[in-house]
């Protein structure tokens, strides 16, 4: 198999997962589509680094993410956010009764997720959205396992709290 | 109108987060790259068959004069198309750290600032001196994606000139010192202490050597 329909194949399927990390990454469509486009330049130029067929999805993935921050378009809010003593979850009296409507709750959440820290974003979007591994998400955002799962707990818990700590997700949060 | 409550966040997130499909633009640039790819790797397929042959002539002729053959397979090294890509990355990276406005994340004449600066960022600890006495001030520091990994890069400069150093953790196609020039840019390679360093100028080779003897000699 000649190597355009190696990349066609193997890579290309992951098109719209990667243009999706990009959007959620930058805020912005125009900006996802430029990020998107350098980094299936990278990816080209790298196929040779690509060792297992299987692990296409989380190697453009990587590449996209590296391009969203490391391309001079947006620096990572901020690396120190480990930090960052977690957030208390609100009363369940203070959730107000429109939280019930479907439209405004998703609303309500596109809202949260965009106003999430970077690093908390990419965490969620790659689990929640992508259903990539643990594994995968340690790979791709470049730190280890344990901080995969503190910033994925971090995150549904910052999410629990802005939606008006709906008891299912608090319950969910364990 | 109410609804259920979602079962669960992931299932609300689902519910509320679109997925987007890529663009047709993009979609048809990513096509248009898939067939490059064929043309890359004709030419490394064609590389490859005269390498092959270049090295069964090597072969005849280390058996005709002896040693010779080392050498020649040692210049015809597989590793040879994967650097040629490297030098390239390295001088894209560093023209586009001038062009983009994003020299430095870290802007310090302090190796005492800039050292700390990478802790938590990349995966070692890189040695950073200041070599102002030797004409190469400290300017900053940033991390880089290069050559499919994460590197630190310092930035120093000579004169009006500006030197970018990457580095990254040694592997074993990391051995070795080397120099080349590409598109006018000079480089220069060399590994201590199972660190790989990179250094890129548009300063003279010369200027690019005297940068790493300078750099050298002040790694304890």
């Amino acid at each position: 198999m000649s190597v355009d329909q190696r990349f066609e194949r193997i890579v290309l399927p992951h098109l719209d997962a990667a243009y999706t990390l990009a959007r959620y990454l930058m805020n912005d469509a125009s900006e996802a589509e430029d990020a998107t486009q350098e980094a299936i330049l990278r990816a080209v130029r790298y196929f040779h680094t690509l060792r297992s067929d299987a692990d296409a999805r989380p190697w453009l993935l990587a590449i996209v993410r590296r391009e969203c921050y490391g391309g001079r378009r947006k620096r990572l809010d901020t690396l120190a956010f480990d930090d960052v003593p977690e957030l208390q979850l609100v009363d369940q009296a203070a959730r107000p009764d429109t939280a019930t409507d479907r439209s405004i709750l998703q609303h309500r959440i596109r809202e949260a997720v965009a106003a999430l820290p970077d690093v908390l974003r990419e965490t969620l979007i790659l689990r929640e959205l992508q259903q990539c591994t643990y594994d995968e998400i340690a790979t791709i955002t470049e730190v280890p396992l344990g901080t995969v799962m503190s910033r994925l707990s971090r995150a549904r818990v910052r999410l629990a709290d802005a939606l008006g700590g709906l008891t299912t997700f608090a319950e969910e949060l364990g | 109108m109410t609804a259920q409550p979602p079962r669960s966040l992931g299932d609300a997130l689902r519910d509320a987060l679109p997925t987007y499909e890529a663009p047709e633009r993009l979609r048809a640039f990513a096509h248009a790259q898939a067939s490059s790819a064929t043309v890359a790797g004709d030419r490394f397929a064609r590389r490859r068959g005269m390498r092959n042959l270049a090295y069964a002539a090597a072969l005849v002729l280390a058996v005709a004069i002896g040693g010779v053959g080392e050498r020649v397979r040692d210049h015809m090294s597989a590793t040879t198309s994967e650097r040629n890509v490297l030098v390239a990355d390295l001088v894209d990276t560093h023209v586009r750290s001038l062009m983009a406005d994003h020299l430095t994340d870290v802007q310090s004449s302090d190796h005492h600032t800039v050292k700390p600066w990478f802790a938590g960022k990349v995966p070692f600890a890189p040695y950073v001196p200041e070599l102002q006495p030797q004409g190469f001030p400290l300017v900053g520091g940033r991390v880089e994606f290069v050559n499919g990994r994460t590197a630190a890069a310092l930035v120093y400069g000579r004169g009006l000139h500006t030197i970018n150093l990457f580095i990254w953790p040694a592997t074993a196609s990391d051995e070795g010192n080397r120099s080349a020039t590409h598109g006018g840019y000079a480089l220069v390679h060399w590994t201590a202490r199972g660190l790989s360093y990179w250094a890129v100028s548009d300063a003279a080779p010369a200027e690019l050597d005297a940068f790493e003897k300078a750099f050298s000699s002040s790694t304890p």
